[in-house]
């Protein structure tokens, strides 16, 4: 049932770029791996070769001791290997159990079986604890929802070796929790597992080895247990990184209020939330996916309808109708969606970073090099690493694209900024980076909203924390009461 | 072609007598193109003046004219008018031959009496009678002219219509007269899709190619409109006749006046040859006869001498 | 990714980029070496001019149209438009020229043809943004409605520019300005305006960010409804300009004018290299576009080596060859 897998000399060219240089390791067969590594390690794209995505440019690949070279991805499921992307591959209008044969339907005579395929698609639903009709189409799931269909037909495609990218980025704690619990009883079954992510501790609890890698290069693979987290940080960052957080230096009580809401409603979502943030403080939301906290961002800077609510800048009462409108008032929002509605990825990285303030470089015709000179002072403001100024946003890094995004929307200079999950998909050093960069907007005056999942951010960062659930406001807590029990028993309801 | 007639006024019938139908209430139904181009809006104008004349005079004729933009469509009004409107007889100038002959098969199946205009079915056991005109007279009546006025010998360039059977025949007629004159050479002949624009512009690239072109067959008045405001713009003196084609009431005005000296002549090809036919149509069957099973409406070759009497000024055409 | 050598070479960078839309150029030259293989009447400067002059209307509207294309719109009813604006003009400079002075007729007309044009195009804005209809339908709609309209006022025959108006308007298609036609002046002049407001102002870049991505611009601030609203008017102006050239050349309309205009609109702004999908295009590749459309069909015009019947196929294999070229970026 289980699988081996071992990986001798493999590199990897895209184009005159050599972004793996030899990876040698194996992994033995029915054991949960936790795979390290900063963006741009090379992990996802060993993965990628792993699962016939892509083609390794050199060396090989052993299954079970025979050396394969996978051509697609459909050919490396046939052997058993199934990748989950963090960006699910599902189509969102087709049902679920469409989606779990896609590409594998089973037909009976010349004939789709749907019959079957539901019965089927049923049992591995079941299997993974989703407790919904196998008719429905993907759109209407949650996120969590769909992580577990994607595992679901990893299932159906009887899957030996799975490997999944960041599978809780997107999850909150609850779900998280029952996600551990379907590893744990796959690896029961035999299946091994290989678990990319960025959260530490969760490594630490499920895997039983770590592998870590930098730079395209192997560099360690240790028992988990043998392990500490700082040591496993050290080892994927190369240096030690000691403090994650920054020291927190709280706004002086009598800094002005910045934003102000009142009694705001958005249909559907949220109900008569207020809060006041302060210049200089960095003000947290909690909550689990589908609490209202994006929705409510939204609908402040008028991406969203609103049918209720007053919003006030620094004292000065708004009607805030779209988001040019909040942007000129000192207000910007970054959407957690850095692909979807954070940047523009086929476009320059110029491009990017002056969209929002381009009146700035027209006058009345655009200023190449004032928006030159621009990119390249926050390229080093914001120490985004990329070789080429003229490349595509697409080309750099998750790290590097979440850094320039922030270089975006802060380009107009608002004196109020909404972060919206700032550090997903984004490599320790990166998330430390910019841990940093929101205390220091903080402490020139700004003020810094978090909307974050993971709590251990909301603890280290932000001086309150308001936490909703089901579109209202459950509590607002202060730096000394800020503890993950605290801040889940309130998302939850079981407080 | 059984029998070629001039029926261009109104009381010359040639009716060939039929079997004792009873001759009661006339349902006509008229299934003609849209207006898209000059032509055709001709054709729409003379059948809806033909209703308009034919149900005066006959109080037990009721006329429903139905325009389709293309094939399929028009295949629909056929259906539409059996059921809906219960035509006893349709007047129809298909958009094309092939594809409508089943549907019109499947409308003369249930005893409508079927006159087909201008294009013939691919199966003429689906029609009763045929009138048409007459599109070799077309080809034919130019070229003659054309080699008398060139007195023999010199360069032609003709533009062709969309190509089709209809501009086939045309074609084939033109050449095959100016076979008989081996001093006249016929440069080249391109597709100028009877629009005034295309026209234009493989005029102008006719000039640029030929030095020395002494008559243009435009073989439609839209396209001469388009050839003759190329060789002006081209200063081009070379050309001393340009021929055009169907008599459209610009061209004939023209030819009237007399105010072009390149526009000498034009062949008719009326679209007033639908009025002929649902007229021929509806006063037979109000009597209770038959028509002809081909009726040619002849072209014949407009001069300033004849011009006014094809004249039409309210036509569109 | 490790990074490259920083001190990025945006130099040949930008070379590269530049160097990747020439191929349509390179199209254009290959054709216009073989038409002169094949014809050596095809290098003539009458012949280059006559090529340009005519390639003036499509051209004119192809710029309007690539800032609708790259904003991830369309338009399909700039043929019908641009015949509904002539036979307008038309009947308006008749019913003044009737009245009064002809030169004012004529001017009207053209400030008409323009502000019809522009009206057009920000009704299709408005039935796009605010009524939330795909550009798709709701220019196929007005496809039907511009065409027919026009063939009820011309009774489905053709308007026809009164002689005096007539002689008096020609000039603005028939007239040269230093050897060079006036279409064609008007033309380069479009096309520059264009590049420079694509490339060089907010508009520009705001189009090209909305067509890449909507979700991202409407979050980066950007007024999208506005911009695409914008973008439509453009092309209705566009329209209207190319229009008032046409109108002196024959001085009627009829229902065959401007047919299948989009679709050479459309061709020429796509195989000058602007994605279909939107986000990505040059002002430049369409006027090379334009241009290499009309080349083909002079070129078969000059020549009798291959059956009439198959001028489209070459048209059409052209086109392919054209756009297999530039691909893949």
């Amino acid at each position: 049932m289980s699988l081996s897998v071992r990986f001798s000399g493999v590199c990897k060219d895209f184009g005159p770029v050599r972004v793996l240089h030899g990876v040698d390791f194996a992994l033995e067969p029915g054991r949960v791996y936790g795979l390290l590594g900063e963006n741009g390690a090379g992990k996802s794209t060993l993965m990628k070769i792993l699962s016939g995505y892509e083609a390794a440019s050199e060396g090989e690949i052993q299954i079970d001791g025979e050396s394969r070279r996978f051509a697609s991805s459909r050919e490396a499921e046939g052997a058993g290997v199934v990748l989950i992307h963090q960006e699910f591959n599902l189509a969102e209008h087709l049902t679920i159990a469409q989606n779990i044969f896609l590409g594998h339907e089973q037909k009976r005579g010349w004939l789709l079986d749907d019959a079957g395929m539901r019965r089927a698609a049923t049992e591995h639903l079941a299997a993974v604890g989703l407790a919904a009709d196998a008719d429905t189409p993907v759109r209407r799931l949650i996120v969590a929802e769909k992580q577990l269909v994607e595992i679901a037909k990893a299932l159906s495609r009887k899957a030996r070796l799975l490997i999944m990218d960041e599978p809780t980025a997107t999850l909150t704690p609850g779900e998280t929790e029952r996600l551990f619990a379907l590893i744990g009883k796959l690896k029961a079954d035999g299946v091994t597992i290989i678990y990319i992510s960025h959260k530490l501790d969760e490594v630490e609890r499920i895997t039983d080895e770590v592998v870590v890698m930098r730079d395209g290069r192997f560099v360690a693979r240790e028992a988990t247990a043998s392990l500490t987290r700082s040591q496993m940080a050290n080892l994927m960052v190369g240096r030690d990184v000691s403090d994650m957080f920054p020291d927190k230096a709280p706004p002086p009580p009598d800094a002005p209020a910045a934003l102000t809401v009142q009694g705001l409603a958005v249909p559907g979502w949220v109900d008569d939330l207020s809060f006041e943030v302060q210049a200089g403080e960095i003000y947290g939301f909690a909550g689990l996916v589908g609490a209202g906290r994006t929705e409510a961002f939204e609908a402040i800077v008028g991406l969203r309808e609103r049918s209720a609510g007053r919003i006030a800048l620094a004292g000065r009462e708004l009607a805030l109708s779209n988001p040019r409108m909040a942007m000129k008032h000192g207000l910007t929002y970054l959407s957690e969606d850095r692909k979807g509605k954070g940047l523009h990825v086929n476009l320059g990285l110029t491009e990017n970073l002056t969209l929002m303030t381009l009146e700035r470089y027209a006058q009345p015709w655009l200023s190449h090099t004032a928006e030159h000179a621009a990119l390249k002072q926050a390229v080093e403001g914001f120490g985004i690493r990329t070789g080429d100024l003229a490349a595509r946003a697409r080309m750099l890094s998750g790290g590097n694209q979440q850094k320039l995004a922030l270089a975006k929307f802060l380009h107009p200079d608002p004196r109020v900024i909404v972060l919206d999950e700032p550090t997903r998909g984004v490599d320790v050093g990166a998330k430390r980076d910019i841990y940093f960069l929101i205390q220091r907007l903080a402490a020139e005056g700004r003020a810094v909203i978090v909307i974050s999942s993971e709590l251990i951010e909301l603890i280290g960062l932000c001086h309150r924390v308001a936490v909703l659930r089901a579109g209202r406001l459950q509590a607002v807590l202060t730096a000394e009461h800020l503890t993950e029990e605290e801040l889940i028993a309130h998302a939850t309801g079981t407080h | 072609m059984n029998s070629v007639i001039r029926a261009i006024s109104a009381g010359v019938l040639a009716l060939t007598v039929g079997s004792s139908w009873a001759a009661e209430k006339v349902t006509l139904g008229v299934s003609i193109p849209a207006a898209t181009h000059s032509f055709t809006a001709g054709i729409v104008w003379w059948a809806n003046k033909a209703k308009a004349d034919l149900e005066k005079a006959n109080p037990g004729l009721k006329v429903i004219v139905k325009t389709a933009a293309n094939a399929p469509e028009q295949a629909n009004q056929l259906q539409d008018l059996l059921t809906v409107n219960k035509i006893n007889t349709l007047v129809i100038f298909p958009f094309e031959s092939a594809s409508l002959t089943k549907p019109v098969a499947q409308v003369k199946g249930k005893g409508v009496y079927v006159t087909v205009v201008d294009r013939g079915l691919t199966d003429t056991s689906a029609q009763d009678a045929y009138v048409a005109g007459d599109n070799t007279a077309f080809g034919k009546l130019p070229a003659e002219y054309l080699a008398k006025a060139m007195g023999g010998k010199g360069n032609i360039v003709a533009l062709r219509g969309i190509p089709t059977t209809l501009d086939n025949e045309r074609y084939d007629a033109f050449t095959s007269v100016m076979k008989q004159h081996p001093g006249i050479k016929i440069l080249d002949a391109k597709y100028g899709n009877w629009n005034r624009d295309d026209a234009f512009k493989v005029t102008q690239d006719y000039l640029t190619r030929f030095k020395q072109i002494d008559a243009v067959w435009a073989a439609d008045d839209d396209m001469a409109v388009g050839v003759l405001k190329a060789i002006d713009q081209a200063k081009r003196k070379d050309i001393k006749v340009v021929f055009g084609g169907a008599g459209a009431k610009g061209a004939i005005k023209t030819l009237m006046d007399g105010s072009d000296p390149r526009i000498q002549a034009n062949v008719s090809y009326s679209p007033k040859f639908m009025y002929d036919a649902i007229k021929l149509t509806a006063e037979a069957r109000l009597a209770g006869k038959k028509l002809p099973a081909n009726t040619i409406i002849p072209s014949v070759l407009i001069t300033k001498q004849n011009a006014k009497d094809f004249y039409f000024p309210d036509s569109p055409f | 990714m490790p990074p490259v050598p920083t001190e990025a070479l945006p130099a040949w960078r930008h070379l590269l980029s530049r160097l990747s839309g020439i191929g349509p150029l390179l199209g254009l030259v290959a054709l216009c070496i073989a038409g002169t293989l094949l014809n050596p009447d095809f290098a003539t400067v009458d012949n280059l001019l006559n090529v340009l002059t005519r390639t003036a209307f499509i051209g004119i509207i192809a710029v309007g149209m690539t800032f609708v294309i790259m904003s991830g719109g369309i338009d399909l009813s700039v043929g019908s438009m641009a015949a509904l604006i002539a036979g307008c003009m038309i009947m308006f400079m008749n019913h003044l020229g009737a009245s009064g002075s002809a030169v004012l007729a004529v001017s009207a007309g053209i400030v008409l043809a323009l502000v019809l044009g522009s009206a057009f195009g920000a009704v299709h804005g408005v039935l796009i943004t605010k009524g939330r209809i795909e550009p798709f339908i709701v220019t196929l709609g007005t496809l039907g409605i511009f065409r027919a309209y026009l063939t009820y006022l011309a009774d489905g025959g053709a308007l026809t520019l009164d002689g005096a108006l007539s002689d008096l308007y020609s000039p603005v298609y028939y007239g040269s300005v230093l050897g060079i036609p006036i279409p064609v002046w008007v033309f380069a002049a479009v096309a520059l305006a264009g590049g420079l407001l694509l490339n060089r102002t907010a508009f520009g870049r705001h189009v090209q960010a909305i067509g890449s991505n909507e979700q991202v611009a409407r979050y980066a601030a950007i007024r999208v409804d506005f911009v695409k609203l914008a973008t439509y008017s453009l092309l209705g102006l566009c329209v209207g300009i190319a229009t008032l050239l046409y109108v002196p050349r024959l001085g009627s309309a009829s229902p065959t004018t401007g047919l299948l205009w989009e679709l050479e609109a459309i061709a020429a702004v796509v195989v000058g290299g602007t994605a279909l999908k939107g986000g990505e295009g040059r002002i430049f590749g369409t006027v090379i576009g334009a241009i290499l459309l009309s080349v083909i069909s002079n070129i078969l015009n000059l020549t009798s080596i291959i059956s009439v019947y198959l001028n489209a196929a070459v048209q059409g294999v052209v086109i392919i060859i054209v756009a297999f070229m530039q691909r893949g970026r």
